[in-house]
């Protein structure tokens, strides 16, 4: 049997399996967590940084990721504090204006408060989130793609960006690629100060969300535990 | 002199005691610095030559050429110490070694052309210890770099080396030398200042049978380095420190990570190494004792990131060289998931003479909270530049001013940067401050590694802060989006600001923006990423005011903010900048008092090096 220990998080008592993550934790109990490059059963890499929650030990509140603290009898967890809020939303805001046309990133930076941005649009392609590099490596221990170069020149390719023999084209890198859930049409122009909406994003028809469930494209896809709660 | 192994604690003191004797049958001894900034002047081939001109004139047998590490005073290289009068000559020459020999070391005469002459008094100076620059300092790890041939692990053993070792195996049990380590208050001279003591124990309490100990000799802060002089210098030294740190954590096998841009310092660990197992002080049962431990050498990958330590331990483990997040600290979770225990060059060097000293001998220097000495790397816009040990606690002052001996070419200094890419910039308004971790972390700044870049009032801070963001936009390993994204536009708003088109929310969104990379990064590099442009935003914020306000740079460094105008004057019409235009921006007849057109001018500043009447400014 999987011992249990109860973490306190956001005031709501939690049991959760010893070992398992304090982000797990919390979707669990349909305590939303904004994240980005945590994928169920693919090692988590604590990489957008979305995740962060406030530990308070001896009275003192350290801010580290969740999906990178295991739960631990007796801990307490704050997610939604104001200055996990701030923190939370310039991070978004920062994604967001890297890739302001993929409407799951939209989504994420909508449940994170993002309503105006500070900086100028750019439009990459990818985030680097290195959710399709972990479903190649950690869930079918393939080497097809991988993360090449350092600091601005980082970038995900296969083995010196050739068509790699080791793909087997389960597509599973798509299918997690928040570049790829609803991907907007068309890109931003240089200078165009507020995301297009060319993809209905919620970001343009809704207040800014912090703390509530806004039914995200991540998690329609495959990520919270949403529907679970939802019936509960 | 007996080569053979040394079977029992026993053999270590008559051997020590055998090359003392024999030591002290020598006349002199020619101290010749062989670092890496001196070999760099030529001292190899000084030297040769001098070793020839001791066989020239018999003296091969009375006289001894020590070659040694770094000694701090590069700029002055190659330098030579003859011992036992300690006369200092500087930028000596192959050329020099014949006087050198008949007329020092036979004659006992003094040759004024190659004595050091003080730049603030004006001076000659005939020995080391009266050099001003070595006079203000506290020297205990450097001083020892003079004392022995790095090559030699005779040398280190002559000069008491190995003795604290011996001690700790016979007389301390680990519980007593963490103990030590915990009451001497030492603290990581890496950068980040973490109780060594206190990781110690960490380490010692974890469970498991299998530990192990890191040397972190990666030092890739551009300017820095002390680690280099310490480990190409006295490697016996820091090899010592490591095995007391593997016995009381209980650690049977060590790594010592050297940057592979090191050759010299690889060369002499890997010596010292090879050495030490021949003598048995590495290796199964250590001078009898049950101890067993041996070190392996490992080369850095070369990226700045590779010295944190999870990166350290990745790229140690053969991945790449990326940092992991720490919410099991690595004392517990380290190299191979095993509890290690990782320390600086400086800090393992620190050891042996707390177990051999005392703790409280070592607590009785430095300040508070901040004991013993710190290697500085001085350089910048000041007279003396080069490798400097004070006691923690010494104010910015004595050592920007009483080291360093103040501004060069008349200008007023301005400024220090301290602690390294990521460290902060302090006002000379400041300098009252100790260096000590404490009040360096508390004004904004930090010790970090022991950079310190001393600034005049020609550098523009908004332009100081743009060079270390590149930097660390280059280094961030682009893992997590606060660094590398954060950085990204940090710099992209730095840029707009020095070329002009910086607005009024772009001070507070800096702000905003540097306390989400400095809480939410995932390693110590992001974390104080934002630690330039936040510490010359607190101290020189007028500065920025006058970038985005009036579009001018004060000091004149921004390209895009300054004009180059002829003060009518001072023109006397001569036409050399005329000619010397790559732009053909200037005009003017012959008489006639030339001028500049700014839509032509590309601002190379040809014009302003080549007048010889002071006639071109920046406005
Ligand atoms: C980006 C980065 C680079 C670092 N580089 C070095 C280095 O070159 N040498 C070093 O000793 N410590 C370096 N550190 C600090 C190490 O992570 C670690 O704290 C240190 O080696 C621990 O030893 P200490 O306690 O003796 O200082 C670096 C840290 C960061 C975040
Ligand atoms: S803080 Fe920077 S260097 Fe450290 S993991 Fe994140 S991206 Fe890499
Ligand atoms: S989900 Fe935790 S850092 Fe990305």
């Amino acid at each position: 049997m999987t011992q249990e220990v109860t973490v306190n998080i956001d005031g709501a008592f939690i049991r959760a399996p010893k070992g398992s993550t304090v982000l797990d934790a919390a979707l669990g109990a349909g305590i939303c967590i904004p994240h980005l490059c945590r994928v169920p059963y693919l090692e988590d890499i604590g990489a957008c940084r979305l995740c962060i929650v406030e530990h308070i030990e001896n009275g003192r509140s350290k801010i580290t990721t969740s999906c990178t603290l295991l739960v631990q009898e007796g801990m307490r967890i704050l997610s939604n504090t104001d200055r996990i809020r701030k923190l939370r939303r310039n991070i978004a805001e920062l994604l967001v204006t890297e890739a302001p046309n993929s409407r799951a990133i939209q989504d994420i930076a909508l449940r994170c408060g993002v309503v105006e941005t500070r900086y100028p649009f750019r439009n990459s392609d990818c985030v680097l989130c290195g959710r399709c590099v972990r479903a190649c490596t950690g869930h079918f221990g393939e080497k097809a793609i991988g993360f090449v170069g350092r600091g601005k020149d980082r970038r995900v390719e296969s083995p010196f960006n050739l068509y790699s023999e080791l793909c087997n084209e389960c597509g599973r890198c798509i299918d997690l690629c928040p570049m790829t859930i609803v991907p907007c049409d068309g890109n931003m122009k240089p200078g165009e100060g507020r995301l297009c909406g060319n993809c209905e994003s919620k970001m343009l028809t809704e207040e800014a969300a912090q703390g509530y469930c806004i039914g995200c494209y991540m998690g329609d896809g495959f990520q919270c535990e949403r529907s679970i709660t939802n019936t509960l | 002199m007996s080569k053979s192994k040394l079977k029992t604690i026993k053999d270590l003191a008559p051997l020590r005691n055998s090359l003392i004797k024999e030591r002290e049958k020598l006349r002199a001894t020619i101290v010749i610095c062989g670092g890496t900034g001196c070999q760099a002047s030529r001292s190899l081939a000084v030297i040769d030559e001098v070793k020839k001109q001791l066989a020239k004139h018999k003296l091969k047998k009375s006289v001894n050429v020590r070659t040694t590490g770094c000694h701090g005073f590069c700029e002055q290289g190659p330098v030579m110490v003859i011992e036992p009068d300690e006369i200092f000559y500087c930028h000596v020459s192959p050329d020099d070694a014949a006087e050198i020999v008949t007329k020092t070391i036979r004659d006992g005469e003094i040759i004024e052309r190659l004595l050091y002459t003080d730049p603030v008094s004006g001076k000659t100076i005939k020995t080391e210890s009266e050099i001003p620059f070595y006079l203000a300092q506290d020297r205990y790890l450097l001083a020892q770099n003079r004392q022995v041939n790095p090559c030699s692990i005779e040398d280190y053993i002559a000069i008491g080396g190995y003795s604290a070792l011996a001690k700790t195996l016979f007389e301390l049990p680990p519980e007593s030398v963490v103990k030590e380590i915990v009451n001497s208050e030492l603290r990581g001279r890496g950068g980040g200042g973490f109780p060594t003591g206190r990781k110690w124990a960490e380490c010692r309490e974890a469970p498991g049978d299998e530990k192990y100990v890191i040397c972190n000799a990666d030092e890739g802060d551009p300017g820095a380095y002390m680690d280099r002089c310490v480990l190409e210098g006295n490697p016996h030294l820091v090899l010592e420190g490591m095995m007391i740190g593997a016995w009381a954590v209980g650690a049977r096998k060590g790594y010592v990570y050297v940057r592979n841009e090191y050759p010299l310092a690889v060369k002499h660990i890997q010596l010292a190494v090879e050495q030490a197992r021949k003598l048995g002080i590495l290796g199964e049962n250590i001078f009898g004792s049950p101890f067993s431990f041996d070190v392996d050498i490992a080369r850095g990958g070369g990226a700045f990131v590779c010295g944190e330590s999870t990166a350290l331990m990745a790229s140690l483990e053969g991945k790449v060289g990326e940092p992991r997040p720490k919410d099991v600290h690595t004392v517990v979770d380290g190299l191979w998931h095993k509890p290690t225990t990782l320390n600086n060059v400086e800090t393992w060097a620190n050891v042996p003479s707390i177990i051999k000293n005392g703790a409280s001998w070592f607590a009785s220097k430095g300040a508070k909270g901040s004991k013993g000495t710190k290697i500085l790397a001085l350089t910048g816009h000041i007279k003396n530049t080069g490798l400097v040990e004070v006691e923690m606690g010494k104010s910015i002052n004595d050592v920007v001013f009483g080291i360093g001996g103040g501004a060069t070419n008349g200008k007023a200094i301005k400024a220090v940067q301290t602690g390294g890419p990521s460290g902060g910039c302090l006002p000379v308004e400041k300098f009252d401050l100790p260096v000590d971790f404490d009040a360096l972390a508390d004004a904004g700044s930090m010790v970090g590694s022991g950079g310190m870049v001393v600034m005049d009032e020609s550098t523009c801070m908004v332009d100081v802060a743009k060079y270390f963001l590149t930097f660390l936009q280059d280094e961030s390993c682009g893992k997590c989006v606060p660094c590398r994204l954060g950085i990204d536009r940090m710099l992209e708003i730095v840029t707009e600001i020095s070329e002009g088109r910086g607005t009024s929310d772009h001070i507070e969104l800096l702000e905003d923006l540097g306390d989400t990379m400095s809480t939410t990064s995932l390693c110590g590099l992001g974390k104080t990423a934002a630690n330039p442009v936040l510490s010359t935003l607190r101290y020189f914020r007028d500065e920025y005011e006058t970038h985005i306000n009036e579009k001018k740079c004060p000091a004149g460094v921004c390209q895009a903010l300054i004009t180059y105008i002829i003060d009518e004057e001072k023109c006397t019409c001569c036409g050399l900048c005329k000619r010397a235009c790559p732009h053909n921006a200037i005009a003017g007849k012959k008489k006639q008092v030339h001028s500049i057109d700014v839509d032509l001018c590309q601002k190379c500043g040809i014009c302003m090096s080549e007048c010889k009447f002071d006639a071109i400014q920046i406005q």
